[in-house]
């Protein structure tokens, strides 16, 4: 089941913020890539955990900049992988 | 089945008389053939240029995916360094091959991967294979990761004659690569990115030779730091990278060492010249 977007941010948000004293002001919109927080130990386990939470799975085409520039992008890539709901 | 090493080794008559001092150096004589060359990089050029890529770009980029393409067009430069050493003969590679250090997620620990042919890969292409071998590391799915998976299982003490026993083989005959777990010795050099956040700045560094006679160069980048240089009668900050080369004086002299170092320095300095179709150009400006 495709899962709501502020859950999967918050969650996101968190599993980052979590990360050390570095990357606690970090907020949905902060540029990871200019602020060079993004490293490939981060994107690697950004990528288990989100596989781990949602059960779907990236390969190396889905690491571009534009997917993991903030934590929104990263949120809009996982959404992105569900299909769209059927109207009520 | 590949075979890594070109068929015959090189003539005694074109190895320098130093390198073959070392070579031929008996045991008893306890000769060190490491030789450590550290120098800088302006981390400015090389950032600014991977931010600019990455603001477009189908791949994320990283230092170390520049450090590989700058190190491969570097050696492509000087075939004369991408060689190694079997018994008392230096053998050239056929291809250049760059093998790269990186944390395996999966089991907490260090592991190798190979780039094949990486002076003719882009840096979309290494981003590519690099971010694929990272992604199946970490999940641990890999072939390679079951190879890893069965060694692991092997007793100390079997362990110990198995890398005896490949050891010595692998030091006295020129050997093809067979699988997955010896490709690594398809390539003499390797790279270690080691300018992840929060690295403390990085004054020497001597990484260790793996344990096999494939690992004739080895480059490492460290974390970047502000420093105050002259530059037009003024001081500014800018930002550096210190990167550090081992070499193996059986098979390259300091003036070599130098040569190459000042290719790579320049690369990585002026990284608009790693893109596939400029760099023979730019390396014929860098040699001038």
């Amino acid at each position: 089941m495709k899962p709501d977007r502020p859950q999967v941010e918050a969650d996101l948000l968190q599993f980052v913020q979590a990360r050390g004293p570095r990357y606690a002001s970090v907020t949905p919109d902060t540029d990871l890539l200019d602020s060079g927080l993004l490293d490939s130990l981060l994107l690697t386990d950004l990528i288990l955990h989100i596989e781990g939470q949602h059960g779907i799975e990236f390969d190396s085409h889905h690491v571009s900049p534009g997917n993991f520039r903030t934590v929104s992008a990263i949120a809009d890539l996982v959404l992105g992988q569900f299909p769209p709901r059927p109207p009520a | 089945m590949k075979w890594p090493l070109h068929d015959r080794a090189l003539p005694d008559r074109k190895l320098p008389l130093y390198n073959r001092f070392y070579l031929h150096a008996p045991r008893a004589s306890h000769v060190d053939p490491v030789m450590v060359w550290g120098t800088e990089i302006d981390a400015d050029a090389l950032t600014s240029f991977l931010r600019e890529r990455n603001r477009g770009g189908h791949v994320l980029l990283t230092t170390a995916h520049a450090l590989i393409r700058a190190t491969a067009v570097a050696l492509a430069q000087f075939p004369d360094m991408n060689v190694r050493v079997v018994g008392r003969r230096v053998f050239a590679f056929r291809q250049v091959n760059i093998r790269m250090g990186f944390v395996h997620r999966g089991s907490r620990e260090i592991d190798l991967l190979v780039v094949r042919d990486a002076d003719a890969k882009s840096l979309e292409q290494i981003g590519l294979e690099v971010w694929q071998r990272l992604l199946q590391a970490s999940r641990g799915t890999g072939p390679r990761d079951r190879d890893r998976a069965r060694l692991r299982r092997i007793p100390g003490f079997w362990f110990r004659q198995v890398l005896r026993i490949y050891g010595f083989v692998d030091r006295h005959l020129r050997l093809p690569t067979l699988g997955r777990l010896d490709e690594l010795r398809g390539g003499g050099v390797m790279v270690n990115d080691l300018s992840f956040p929060g690295a403390p700045p990085m004054r020497s560094y001597k990484a260790t030779r793996f344990p096999d006679q494939a690992d004739s160069l080895n480059l490492t980048l460290g974390p970047i730091e502000s420093k105050v240089v002259a530059r037009a009668e003024q001081f500014v900050s800018i930002g550096v990278m210190p990167l550090f080369l081992r070499a193996d004086h059986r098979l390259v002299d300091a003036y070599q060492v130098g040569r190459f170092l000042a290719v790579l320095r320049d690369l990585l300095s002026h990284p608009e010249r790693l893109d596939l179709p400029a760099c023979t150009d730019a390396l014929a400006a860098a040699n001038t």
